[in-house]
């Protein structure tokens, strides 16, 4: 256990000494950033503004909401997506037999192969919202409902992380996957919207397949101070769910590269 | 404990099921809801041992099923059928002991972190494997050493010349003093100076340290200068396993004589010493048999013309091919596709 | 080597190009599979902004007129859709790009043939799709006079050449930098909103409204959805033509331009 968080602080050394060289990354990523921040704000906008609460969901309120989505998506464009994009990669260009030859679990190196540190912009960002939609509502989050958010954001953590897991995994079966990445980040964007909005079989697809529930709106609910002990309990036994299918999924993913299973 | 032989296989196997795709549109559209699958023997039924220190070549036309049996030997891919053992571990168990105790360089492939210099990726690979820093230093001196790395190590992977790149790619395989190494084509794309300076480290890091070494090449002079045993594969198929010399003798059993002039040649004089298969203004390369070699060559010497006079084996290329010139079955040529993926 | 015997040679060669492009697009059925779904993101908009107008409309846009735009947005994305970026990145990286080269035909054209070859594809697996859009759509909306019936043909021709134009100028940015997908993710952050793609531009503030359709955005998804379910006519469907197919003409010589000077640093490189 020790010997992995140590592989994991030499991990993001080494990343950062990386960062360090490509500087104008650090610009344009930010630029990315803000632009796609305050774009995603104006489809908030027109939905909520001015207009009656949907499912319960104010201008305010549902600005929590794409707080969340700003930070989650820092997290997966600076801690997820780099390490596992290049897994794609290196499936192909056989590089991988490294990583399985390495007497360490294959599943931690490769997700922490690589970081982007710089992408901490978007963690900005999101306070920024936070901030300005607590001003609008007239008052400060609890305390209490911010230790409960920022559990549920290591629950939103874990269940993004998983589901990549899974859609790299795929990457196994299959040889050309360049754009399950774009589809997975086509889905996600609908995460800057309370679940509640959506009704029926999409419903149950953002609650069970894609989360977004997990992933934004609960933690969202927990920050506002309305999460229920129900749904909060229900959100931590979903993420450990997720957890336990990526990994299994994984290993047979390992197992058929091996072709341990024929 | 541990087993005494370094390398043991018995009648191992390796089968793919390669999916058909025939051209055409027709048949491109079938494909999405009906495919044809196709079984290829990789490796059939190889069997061999290899004692701890020792130098072993792996030969083979492309597609022959070499670099699927190293991976196999590596704990990379299971097999079908049949039996590994690999420093006394069974290789796709994957313990990390036996981790420890490999290692697989790749000719074209690389494992050193682009962007960064090799430095870190010694780094890192001394955490993963968890050597101690005693080891590391005394290891990364010898290979400093050896190696002649000095400063390149610290400049980024992508700013090094392809020999560099590789001298760093040794250092990092081996900076966790694995007891067996297997080595997939290391020289293939590398100047001529470079293959030398990897063929003697190899040689020196085998001799001081008692690795046992798998090499596959396809350059003949590495397997030649390199390994006192050679593996011959086709098709899956062991065909030979032995010493060179020997296999050389057992195809081609003519020797070549190389003879320099330094008067007007005698053509005839030298077609009835041999087959000629060499012959200009200044030099011949006649073909004799051994039986008939003493013969020959007192005769050649007394020849008034004959400046100089050298006696030599068939160049290696020439053998494998004889050797290998059997038609390829369709088997070996989808089992080329399939490695290489 | 003449213009006229190179476009001719293209020509002839064109149906072949189509038919092989076809049959890549279906070799690999699980990025086919991945690519329907991406496509499909429409319908989740759909979804959301229906449960937004059950309330009330937002601006002109009832239920029903959502599912309208959503409906047709779905269709002419999959008609109009582009990947070309992430091929030559690829292709660029690898090196295979030195195959296509050699051909005696511009790699622009043979990436046209297989961009152009899987849309028939495309559009068959989307066609109840267009079925319940004509059935959703209000009687009227479609365009039936011969001058609206041109010009959304036009705009879609303009659309896919927009489209294509920009992914070969963003990709051959891959030429000079490392790869070019962090611009093209740039490129798809102010598309997904300002293309009309997420949301009808209609419903943005006066400020943004004029904004988007100034940039060439709009023209390459919600012009041609305008025009299809009766948004825009008249004096304003000209005029967006107009702004269009400057667009079309501009991007065009760009992305050849880019891509000939990219090539010719791919060669000096040795490839």
């Amino acid at each position: 256990m020790l010997r992995y968080l140590r592989l994991l602080g030499l991990g993001l050394r080494i990343s950062i000494s990386l960062g360090a060289q490509y500087r104008w990354n650090f610009l344009v990523d930010g630029l990315v950033s803000i632009l796609y921040t305050i774009l995603g704000l104006i489809p908030l906008y027109i939905a909520f503004h001015a207009r009656p609460s949907l499912h319960g969901w104010t201008y305010a309120t549902a600005l929590v909401v794409v707080g969340w989505f700003s930070l989650l998506k820092g997290i997966l464009d600076g801690a997820i997506n780099p390490s596992l994009l290049s897994v794609v990669d290196q499936i192909r260009q056989g590089t991988l037999d490294f990583v399985l030859l390495k007497p360490a679990d294959a599943q931690f190196l490769v997700s922490t192969a690589k970081f982007e540190p710089w992408k901490v912009v978007d963690g900005l960002a999101a306070i920024g919202i936070f901030a300005w939609a607590f001003h609008l509502l007239g008052r400060a989050p609890g305390g209490l409902d911010v230790l409960a958010s920022l559990g549920l954001l290591g629950c939103a953590t874990l269940v993004l992380y998983s589901i990549w897991i899974l859609v790299v995994a795929a990457a196994f079966w299959v040889v050309r996957l360049d754009n399950l990445a774009y589809l997975f980040n086509s889905v996600f964007d609908f995460a800057r919207w309370p679940v509640s909005v959506f009704r029926g079989a999409l419903r149950i697809v953002f609650t069970f397949v894609i989360p977004i529930g997990i992933m934004t709106t609960y933690p969202a609910e927990a920050l506002l101070g309305t999460l229920t002990l129900q749904t909060g309990l229900l959100a931590v036994a979903g993420s450990f769910g997720f957890v336990v299918l990526s990994r299994t999924v994984w290993t047979r993913a390992i197992g058929r590269y091996t072709s341990a299973s024929s | 404990m541990a087993s005494p032989l370094a390398v043991e296989v018995r009648a191992l196997s390796k089968t793919y099921q390669v999916h058909e795709r025939p051209p055409g549109l027709a048949a491109a559209l079938r494909s999405v809801f009906r495919r044809k699958y196709r079984t290829v023997h990789a490796v059939a039924d190889l069997s061999f041992t290899v004692e701890p220190g020792e130098r072993v070549g792996f030969l083979g036309p492309n597609g022959a099923g070499k670099t699927t049996t190293l991976k196999m030997l590596a704990g990379l891919l299971h097999p079908t059928s049949g039996e590994a053992r690999v420093a006394g571990h069974v290789p796709r168990r994957r313990e990390a002991a036996f981790l420890k105790s490999i290692t697989l360089v790749m000719g074209q492939k690389q494992q050193l972190l682009w962007d960064l210099p090799p430095a870190d990726t010694f780094t890192m690979n001394r955490a993963i494997y968890e050597v101690s820093d005693a080891d590391y230093a005394e290891t990364m001196g010898d290979l400093t050493e050896l190696l002649d790395l000095g400063e390149i190590m610290k400049k980024p992977t992508r700013q090094l010349s392809l020999g560099e790149r590789m001298k760093c790619e040794l250092a990092a395989a081996l900076l966790h003093r694995p007891q067996v190494l297997f080595l997939d084509e290391p020289t293939i794309g590398l100047d001529v100076a470079m293959q030398l300076t990897v063929r003697e480290f190899i040689r020196q890091y085998n001799e001081r340290r008692g690795a046992t070494v798998l090499l596959t090449s396809h350059y003949m002079d590495d397997v030649a200068s390199l390994c006192p045993r050679v593996v011959v594969i086709d098709q899956g198929r062991l065909r030979y396993d032995g010493d060179l010399p020997t296999l050389v003798q057992s195809i081609q059993p003519d020797k070549r004589v190389a003879l320099r002039f330094s008067g007007v040649a005698d053509r005839d004089a030298l077609a009835r010493a041999g087959k000629i298969v060499e012959f200009d203004a200044a030099r011949a390369v006649i073909q004799i048999a051994r039986a008939d070699l003493r013969e020959a060559v007192g005769h050649l010497l007394g020849l008034a013309w004959v400046s100089d006079l050298t006696i030599e084996d068939p160049p290696l290329e020439e053998v494998m091919r004889e050797l290998f010139s059997a038609p390829k079955s369709e088997e070996a040529a989808t089992a080329d596709a399939v490695e290489s993926a | 080597m003449s213009l006229l015997a190179d476009l001719g040679r293209a020509a002839r060669a064109y149906p072949t190009l189509l038919r092989v492009g076809f049959a890549e697009a279906v070799a690999y059925r699980a990025e086919m599979l991945v690519w329907m779904l991406t496509t499909t993101m429409p319908l989740v908009s759909l979804a959301l902004w229906s449960a937004v107008a059950e309330t009330a409309p937002v601006g002109r846009f009832t239920e029903r007129g959502f599912a309208a735009y959503f409906l047709a947005t779905l269709l002419i994305r999959q008609l109009t859709g582009s990947w070309l970026v992430w091929e030559l990145n690829t292709e660029i990286r690898s090196g295979t790009l030195s195959r296509r080269l050699l051909r005696p035909i511009h790699p622009l054209i043979t990436y046209s043939a297989e961009n152009l070859a899987a849309i028939p594809l495309r559009f068959a697996l989307t066609l109840p799709a267009a079925i319940v859009w004509l059935v959703v759509l209000e009687p009227g909306a479609f365009p039936r006079a011969p001058l609206d019936l041109l010009a959304m043909v036009l705009s879609l021709i303009g659309a896919w050449l927009i489209n294509f134009f920009t992914m070969a100028l963003i990709g051959s940015m891959a030429f000079y930098l490392e790869s070019s997908t962090a611009i093209f993710d740039l490129w798809m952050v102010a598309f997904m909103v300002l293309s009309g793609y997420l949301v009808p531009l209609d419903l943005f503030p006066q400020a943004i409204r004029s904004v988007a359709h100034a940039l060439p955005f709009r023209y390459t998804i919600a012009f041609p959805v305008e025009i299809a379910t009766g948004l825009v006519r008249g004096q304003a469907m000209l005029r967006g033509l107009l702004i269009q197919w400057t667009y079309v003409l501009g991007v065009g010589a760009a992305a050849i331009l880019a891509f000939r000077a990219g090539v010719k640093r791919y060669s000096a490189f040795g490839g």
